[in-house]
């Protein structure tokens, strides 16, 4: 009973799975690189509800409002609120994919052709266009970065330089292109949602485009800087590299696999409403790369990426018991232009007193405002509206009793008696990609997060043509696009043409997570961190102390906002600069 | 691998021993169960060899107690003890030698349990008077069998029965009589006249005979050589807690005590020995009657016999999990005489010891309208508003809510029941227990209880003359209920919960929540459902122990133990309704109309979880005890123990339950039920021995060692050899010391060194591994498993060794009055096992494992100072004990470059890096003034410029020298006891740590009324304390850490840890009852406490969560 037989002691985790197991076992493979997917930081779950456009002009949070942040207050020891992708966190997934790449070939895979394509291959293809995928997500924070492609061993020397920004680019290129050539141009049945030709040829698109941007060619803010070439090209020309990028972008194109979605709207109503089921539906032609998300849980456990897509709970108005966040910001509203095509202004004394009329069809998609019925309230809620209607206001009425004036918060205002602390500050809420049919304060949805959709590359196309000077081609994607909206066309050239370009990217994708990196890739920092503005909404009282019926509404500035050249790029976080002193910190910082 | 079978086969080696483990494993085999040792020596069955010319009975009395745990008992005068003879006597027990001894003479002998002889004159001269009486222990208020009673000048005596009673016969009630009893202090009572003398003995606490359980094994207080604290199980009693880890508070030096929660059943205190060592797992080995692992929370406090803690190198018999020191607690076994039964019920009271207060409904609008001023928003509050909050004059609009009083009860009921019956024959001997307790949570209409019924059966069996067999077997069901949401969210949330909204509605709905349904008056209720956790712990252990008869010395024991826990959780939660108005809508009689809301979640859903835990222990030890010449006393032990131990746990989970009527699983929907579950093993192999020898009880040494197997490292490192050495001195027994320094009659020196080791980590970090993660999904709604790395496989992972010196005394003096201990140690932990993450930059990618590169070193001292003395009826001790330890950081991956001051090498473990708060910005000018953080206003803390770069940033920060455990804890304990009425008074007291204090306040909730007196505002710019805030807006409140010194507080206190007040009520009452005993008492826990705390209670954890309980108990124990 008590032998010498040590082999008592050879006890095995019945909870893991060993290395060779999984590397032998070709659907055990397949489960690792569902791990890579998962890894990847995700826009708005894992980050407290918070989206990207709280980062920019986008929206804003009651929460945390990000005012250092949007001031430029970033340092190398607090990132003052970032929460989404980071140096640590992608290169914790880069070296999964690096672990898949040394360990594929001891996989039992056979020929069986899937989509027309083997399951190693697919893997591989997977692999390739999800490393490439990171990298450029570390590439748009930081500029050029370490590029390893290899795994460490503990004993092993971890210093490392970093590459220049242009090796990286080359180095996501090579990676897509190889990603393309082993993805199935399509994926069926339960594969539906991996990664295919097409995203990896999009990804490409979008590296190209942002690599052809001002801020990466010989950007003279950065003049001072000792490094120039960790930033962007330091030779060649801006013309070759639109090229490239015009050509990457048509690539996806040519595959004829996509198309917008829903075309051609016979009215503005109609463009709204297929503007508000392209965010919400499980499938659309304009799908290149998405991710899905199920239901599971809701009620408790909002922050885990496995408990579905919380947005409905987060950024739903207070008064529907829902939280508030990610609300529109003022300056992203009056973006939105009339429905003739002109701009939207507040000087202008008609549209300041009726500021929610006649506007861009997708406005009305993307954005509650006052007076805007949504789903009905929740029962406790529902006696005080039994409608659902969006109360941003508050209403002076008269108190006969006391002789005096009251004020009456709306339910979605912070003085709401439903959850106050939860009212949004800007007067808006975000409605894109919300679907009315879920009860968010219970549920979370299944509504896809859309990495990729077709619009993005036709306007990628159009901004390459733009810079190429192929003027007359990018009118024509744009208006495709403006024509799905219900908007008229438009015809600048030119610089102009630029202003009207980067407008039309700004309302089509808008909170889609392209904008933050958008203005920074066109160097417009000024420009956008500036003033954050809201909207006071009031049903005064009348001289007959009756109150009114149509609200007035007034913009006013609620954060005030600075930019810093630095804040084109991270930091480097100070330990990781102690950890490699082979690390150059960015500049400003 | 073959290093260590070598040596693991040393046993087969050598034949003799190999027999001898043959033999005791075939019977144990018989078993089924598995092998363990236990800790009673069998003296009575110890053989000696004595061959003495010409010395007095006393002589062989003195040879007899140094080669043995006997000592014997007699008064000089009347027990004819100076009588010559002479002795050749050869493998003879005790008995056989007193038998001759006495042979044919006037006195007999009776040996007791405890190895206690006591020897009494037979023939009594003729008298004329009968004094009679019961003689009781003064604590417990048992009667005490084998109590001499005599009297004073006299030869005259007896002792006293199993019921404690005496009858002497005395030539006059004017004389005096004595009682003495070992263990106890020798008293001098006056008759006085009276024909009935009852007398309550108090224990004596520095009796050197006293048995010590040590690894193994046992020792006496006097020959004992490592650094041990005991304490003897009655002592726990006098505690009313219903977890018995919270009566070990100030009773034992180097055992800190922190009761970080008083949650029904999640109220176990944070045990440490000697304070933390390791940067990993600081807890130490139990072990319970000789079984590793167990655990103490649960044990009936009236079942336990003593708690040993081995603080050095004396634990490495223990080896691999030895590092953090060993608890041993013994329980109770039965002893010879006729039975005992005894009951005992408390009841007590409980309330939390503080709670905090927080600021009122128009102090909380103030602060609000104070936010939004400094935002520059609107107020939102009017004066008008504020005035109604104020004066309670509109109950519906404006009411004041007190969330804590509305929440928590006042007093809190629980009690605790027990039955104990023991007693036996020489062949059978049986100790026999029943308890019952129930504590109440602390919330009004509480959904919050823990109740636990237990059992032990302890028997003992002499099978022959050389077997006995010992069967143990003792269990517990261990029911827990909770409400859906946890103490932690309750508590939060009537932190946060806004004064100017209602708990209750004046018309007694509940009101409305902040967010998410968390009203905590509704919370803490059966309103949200019940989560409810039943377990049930199974313990048993059958020991056979077989004096070998033809090698004298030599016995083995084999033990067979397994070990059996089962837990069902019931989690069902439903959702719940609170109450809103609109603060518009009246009704026709004007009353405002509530409506109701469904909060928490949609419909109700069920989540039930299984889990079951198995060990086996088996084990087997041979022991060999001689004693040559008299004065050369050997003990040598050797055993083998393997441990075996599996888990697996899994749950179900169902939603959208169409009623509530059926709560059960089958009764639940199809969409999106869930479930998972999953199993472990573990296995330990174990070398272990010990080699004890003395000269005359005066020179001490001690070899103890453990060669240990763990299945958490891989197989060239799975093995370690710990050795312990210890040496001590009773310079007491030297001659010079008699002659020179009589005052000081007992002196003992110790000192010890050794190594132990830690295996506390995950297991198998040498292996590369992969566990599943979340799923991902594809193709819409078809969730995909996903397989993640879990680490880097570390192929040299292996123990942490803890290098422990002690250095220590023991002194006794004023005839025993006084006692003083003192321990002075120094614990380098070496190859403690961390992660490497602070160098390794996070380019790697790598998930690191756990590498041996930490090193802690943990000093200080330990004192332990007692006086007991007696006048008249009363009698008193005072006892002060106190540990001072500190630890550092000698090296572990510290990031390259970080200055000096953040570094956490040459500082004690887990202490954070803190901004230092230097006061407030009392206006503009003085943020001009100084560096500060952008956006700095004034009323903000004041960030001490550390580095002087005229920039607040990280660099700033420091890293502290406190951290939330405390370097120094003492206990004082009072014992009196006047006649019949004894009191217990222990105050116990912590200094060195600091918690933080926090609240998430400002228009998410509400604040700390300390936090609201004060503050800085417009009008009070030279406050000491910030401007209203807002949630973590502020760079200097971060919401759930503190980030800055402002908000530690030092957590030293000092607190009435425990008092008892009780009579004895006298056997003259009781008689007429068929009562041995019967005691009534007054107890209580936390009933005083001193500190600089006002909101919480000081030895919470960052106050968060239940606070620790104040107790107020009656209770009564008889005896029959």
């Amino acid at each position: 009973m008590v032998s010498c037989n040590q082999d008592f002691l050879d006890q095995k985790p019945t909870d893991e799975l060993s290395e060779l197991d999984v590397f032998q076992d070709p659907t055990l493979i397949e489960s690792y690189i569902n791990g890579v997917y998962g890894s990847v930081r995700h826009p708005f779950v894992g980050s407290n509800g918070v989206m990207k456009g709280e980062f920019v002009d986008e929206a804003h949070d009651m929460w945390y409002g990000f005012l250092e942040f949007n001031n430029s207050l970033q340092t190398s020891d607090d990132l003052q609120g970032w929460r989404y992708e980071d140096w640590a966190s992608n290169y914790r997934s880069i070296r999964k994919c690096n672990v898949f790449f040394e360990k594929v070939d001891q996989g039992k895979f056979n020929d069986v052709l899937i989509d027309g394509k083997t399951l190693k291959d697919r893997l591989t293809g997977e692999a390739h266009f999800l490393r490439a995928f990171l990298y450029t997500q570390l590439v748009n924070l930081y500029g050029g970065v370490p590029i390893i492609k290899t795994t460490y061993g503990l004993t092993d020397d971890f210093k490392i330089a970093r590459n220049t920004y242009s090796d990286c680019i080359k180095f996501i290129v090579e990676e897509c292109d190889l990603a393309a050539g082993l993805l199935p141009l399509d994926n069926t049945g339960g594969n539906y949602g991996r990664a295919t030709k097409g995203a990896a040829l999009a990804l490409k698109s979008q590296v190209l485009i942002y690599a052809a941007s001002e801020l990466h060619n010989n950007n003279p803010k950065f003049s001072g800087f000792a490094n120039p070439a960790l930033l962007g090209y330091t030779s060649g020309t801006a013309q070759e590299r639109w090229t490239a990028a015009k050509n990457a972008t048509k690539a996806v194109m040519d595959l004829n696999l996509y198309s917008l979605y829903k075309p051609e709207p016979a009215t503005g109503a109609e463009a709204t409403q297929n503007f508000i089921d392209l965010f919400i539906a499980d499938r659309t032609t304009e799908d290149i790369y998405v991710k899905f998300f199920i239901p599971k849980e809701g009620g408790t456990s909002f922050w885990d990426d496995n408990y579905g897509n919380n947005l409905a709970l987060v950024s739903g108005p207070n008064g529907f018991h829902l939280w508030g966040q990610n609300a529109p910001s003022g300056n992203a509203v009056d973006a939105y232009e009339m429905t003739d095509g002109s701009k939207f202004s507040w000087a202008n004394p008609a549209q300041a007193a009726l500021p929610y009329e006649n506007r861009d069809p997708r406005f009305y998609s993307s954005v509650f405002y006052e007076g805007v019925k949504w789903r009905p309230r929740p029962p406790d809620v529902a006696i005080m509206d039994p409608v659902g209607v969006i109360q941003v206001g508050t209403w002076e009425t008269w108190d006969n009793a006391t002789n005096s004036m009251v004020e009456v918060p709306g339910l979605d205002t912070r003085n709401s008696p439903i959850e106050g602390f939860n009212g949004g500050y800007m007067g808006y809420y975000l409605r894109k990609f919300i679907d009315p049919s879920v009860d968010g304060q219970f549920s979370g949805m299944k509504v896809p997060w859309r990495y990729f959709r077709y619009t993005e590359i036709l306007l990628n196309y159009a901004e390459a043509c733009i810079e190429l000077g192929q003027d007359a081609e990018a009118r024509t994607y744009i208006n495709m696009i403006r024509k799905r909206a219900a908007m008229p066309v438009i015809t600048e050239s030119g610089a102009a043409l630029r202003d009207r370009y980067r407008q039309e990217r700004r309302i089509e994708l808008y909170m889609e997570d392209k904008r933050f990196y958008d203005v920074r890739r066109w160097v417009l920092g000024p420009e956008t961190y500036i003033d954050l503005t809201a909207v006071d909404v009031r049903y005064k009282l009348n001289p007959d102390n009756t109150t009114a019926t149509v609200p007035t509404i007034t913009p006013k500035v609620h954060q005030t906002r600075k930019w810093d050249d630095k804040s084109y790029f991270f930091p480097i976080m100070r330990d990781e600069m102690n950890k490699n002193d082979m690390l150059v910190q960015n500049p400003g910082y | 691998m073959k290093k260590t079978n070598s040596f693991s086969c040393y046993l087969q080696n050598n034949k003799r021993r190999y027999k001898l483990l043959a033999l005791k494993l075939t019977l144990v085999s018989f078993l089924l169960f598995t092998l363990q040792v236990s800790a009673s020596v069998n003296s009575q069955a110890k053989l000696f060899d004595l061959t003495l010319q010409n010395v007095s009975v006393k002589e062989v009395f003195k040879t007899i107690e140094t080669q043995s745990e006997f000592q014997f008992f007699y008064n000089d005068e009347l027990s004819d003890v100076n009588r010559l003879v002479s002795v050749d006597l050869k493998n003879q027990k005790v008995e056989e030698i007193l038998t001759q001894l006495f042979d044919k003479t006037r006195v007999t002998y009776k040996v007791l349990d405890n190895n206690l002889i006591v020897i009494t004159p037979t023939g009594l001269m003729a008298q004329n008077q009968k004094v009679s009486g019961t003689i009781t222990d003064g604590i417990s208020g048992e009667p005490l069998p084998g109590v001499n009673v005599s009297l004073e000048g006299t030869t005259l005596g007896t002792i006293t029965d199993v019921s404690g009673k005496y009858t002497l016969d005395v030539p006059s009630t004017s004389a005096v009589l004595l009682f003495s009893f070992v263990g106890y202090n020798t008293e001098r009572v006056e008759i006085a006249g009276r024909t009935v003398v009852d007398f309550n003995l108090i224990p004596d606490i520095k009796n050197l005979k006293e048995v010590v359980v040590i690894g193994y094994g046992t020792s006496t207080k006097a020959t004992v050589t490592g650094s041990i604290s005991t304490l003897e199980g009655n002592e726990l009693q006098s505690v009313p807690t219903i977890n018995v880890t919270n009566s070990l508070a100030g009773k034992l030096p180097g055992l800190v005590v922190v009761n970080r929660s008083g949650e029904p059943g999640y109220d176990g205190a944070t045990l440490q020995i000697r304070g933390s060592n390791t940067l990993g797992d600081n807890s130490p080995l139990v072990v319970v009657d000789g079984i590793s692992n167990r655990s103490l929370s649960g044990i009936n406090s009236v079942d336990i016999e003593s708690i040993t803690i081995l603080k050095d190198a004396s634990a490495a018999i223990y080896g691999a999990q030895a590092a953090n020191g060993v608890i041993l607690v013994t329980t109770k076994r039965g002893k010879e005489g006729t039975p005992k039964i005894s009951f005992s019920l408390n009841q007590g009271w409980s309330t939390p010891t503080v709670l905090p207060k927080m600021a009122d409904a128009a102090t909380y609008a103030q602060m609000v309208n104070e936010v939004n001023l400094y935002r520059n928003r609107p107020a939102k509050y009017s004066p008008d508003e504020i005035q109604k909050y104020k004066d309670g004059s509109d109950p519906w609009g404006y009411p004041n809510t007190d969330w804590f009083s509305e929440t928590y009860k006042t007093l809190s009921k629980q009690n605790n029941l027990s039955f104990t019956l023991s007693g036996g024959t020489e062949k059978l001997k049986y100790f026999f227990s029943a308890g019952y307790k129930y504590q109440d949570g602390n919330y009004k209409k509480s959904a919050t209880n823990y109740s636990q019924a237990d059992f032990r059966s302890n028997i003992d069996g002499k099978i022959s003359k050389n077997i006995k067999l010992n069967i143990d077997l003792s269990g517990r069901q261990e029911n827990r209920n909770y409400p859906t949401r946890s103490a932690n969210t309750i508590f939060g949330s009537a932190m946060k919960s806004y004064p100017t909204m209602p708990a209750y509605w004046p018309n007694g709905l509940p009101g409305p929540d902040i967010e998410r349904g968390e009203n905590p008056v509704v919370m803490a209720t059966s309103d949200t459902g019940y989560d409810k956790d039943i377990r049930y712990i199974m313990e048993s252990n059958i020991k056979l122990d077989v004096t070998i008869p033809w090698v004298k010395g030599l016995s083995v024991t084999g033990n067979a133990s397994l070990d059996k826990s089962l837990q069902n959780q019931k989690l069902w939660e439903t959702p719940w309704t609170l109450y809103s108005w609109d603060r518009q809508t009246y009704d026709e009689n004007n009353i405002p109309v509530l409506v109701a809301g469904l909060r928490g979640l949609p419909e109700p859903r069920l989540r039930q979880s299984m889990a079951d835990g198995h060990r086996t222990t088996l084990n087997g030890l041979l022991n060999y005890e001689r004693s040559f010449d008299a004065v050369h006393n050997f003990k040598f032990l050797a055993g083998v123990e393997r441990i075996k131990g599996s888990s697996m746990n899994f749950w179900a989970s169902r939603r959208y339950y169409m009623s509530t009527v059926s709560q059960e699983l089958f009764a639940g929907g199809d969409l999106e039920k869930d479930n998972n579950g999953s199993s472990g093993t573990s296995a330990r192999l174990n070398y272990f021995g010990r080699v004890n020898y003395n000269y005359k009880q005066k020179y001490m040494a001690e070899f103890v060692w453990r060669y240990d197997g763990s299945y958490i490292f891989p197989a060239d490192s799975r093995f370690g050899f710990f050795p312990g050495v210890s040496l001590g001195w009773r310079a007491s027994e030297e001659d010079f010391w008699k002659e020179n320094l009589s005052a000081i009659n007992y002196f003992k020196v110790r000192g010890s060194w050794g190594q132990t080791g830690n295996d506390r980590i995950e297991p198998y970090q040498y292996l590369s591994s992969y566990g599943f993660g979340h799923s991902y999904i594809f193709n819409q709604n078809v969730e995909n498993k996903s397989l993640d790395e879990l680490r880097i496989p570390n192929e040299n992972v292996t123990w942490e060794v803890a290098n422990q010196t002690n250095i220590g005394f023991d002194a006794l003096l004023l005839n025993d009055k006084l006692s003083f201990s003192f321990d002075y140690f120094y614990n380098l932990r070496t190859n403690i096992l961390w992660w490497r993450n602070a160098s390794v930059p996070a380019t790697t990618g790598l998930e690191l494992p756990r590498e041996n590169i930490g090193e802690v070193l943990n000093k200080g001292f330990e004192f332990d100072l007692g006086y007991s003395n007696k006048t008249g009826d009363f009698s008193y001790n005072v006892s002060v004990n106190g540990a001072f330890q500190k630890n550092e950081i000698k090296f572990w991956d510290e990031t390259p470059g970080v200055p000096e001051y953040q570094q956490s090498t040459g500082r004690p473990m887990n202490a954070n890096l803190f901004y230092q708060a230097i006061g407030i910005f009392k206006d503009q000018a003085a943020v001009d003034a100084y560096p500060h953080w952008d956006n700095a206003r004034p009323g903000d803390i004041i960030f001490e410029d550390v580095n002087k770069d005229e920039l607040i940033d990280a660099r700033d920060q420091v890293r502290s020298e406190k951290t939330d455990m405390p370097t120094f804890t003492g206990g004082l304990n009072i014992n009196l006891s006047y006649k019949n009425f004894y009191t217990t008074i222990l105050f116990q007291g912590a200094m060195g740590a600091v918690q933080f204090h926090y609240s998430n306040s400002g228009l998410f909730g509400n604040y700390i009324q300390e936090d609201a007196d004060g503050r800085w505002t417009p009008d009070n710019i030279n406050a000491s304390k910030p401007r209203a805030w807002n949630f973590t807006e502020e760079y200097w409140m971060t919401g759930y850490n503190a980030n800055n010194t402002y908000w530690l507080r030092s957590s030293d206190y000092l607190r009435l840890k425990n008092l008892e007040i009780g009579y004895n009520v006298p056997s003259t009452f009781n008689s007429k009852l068929g009562i041995k005993a019967l005691k009534v008492y007054f107890s209580g826990t936390n009933l005083l406490t001193f500190d600089n705390l006002e909101n919480y209670d000081p030895e919470m954890n960052n106050f968060e969560g239940y606070p620790p309980l104040k107790v107020f108990n009656l209770g009564f124990s008889l005896t029959f």
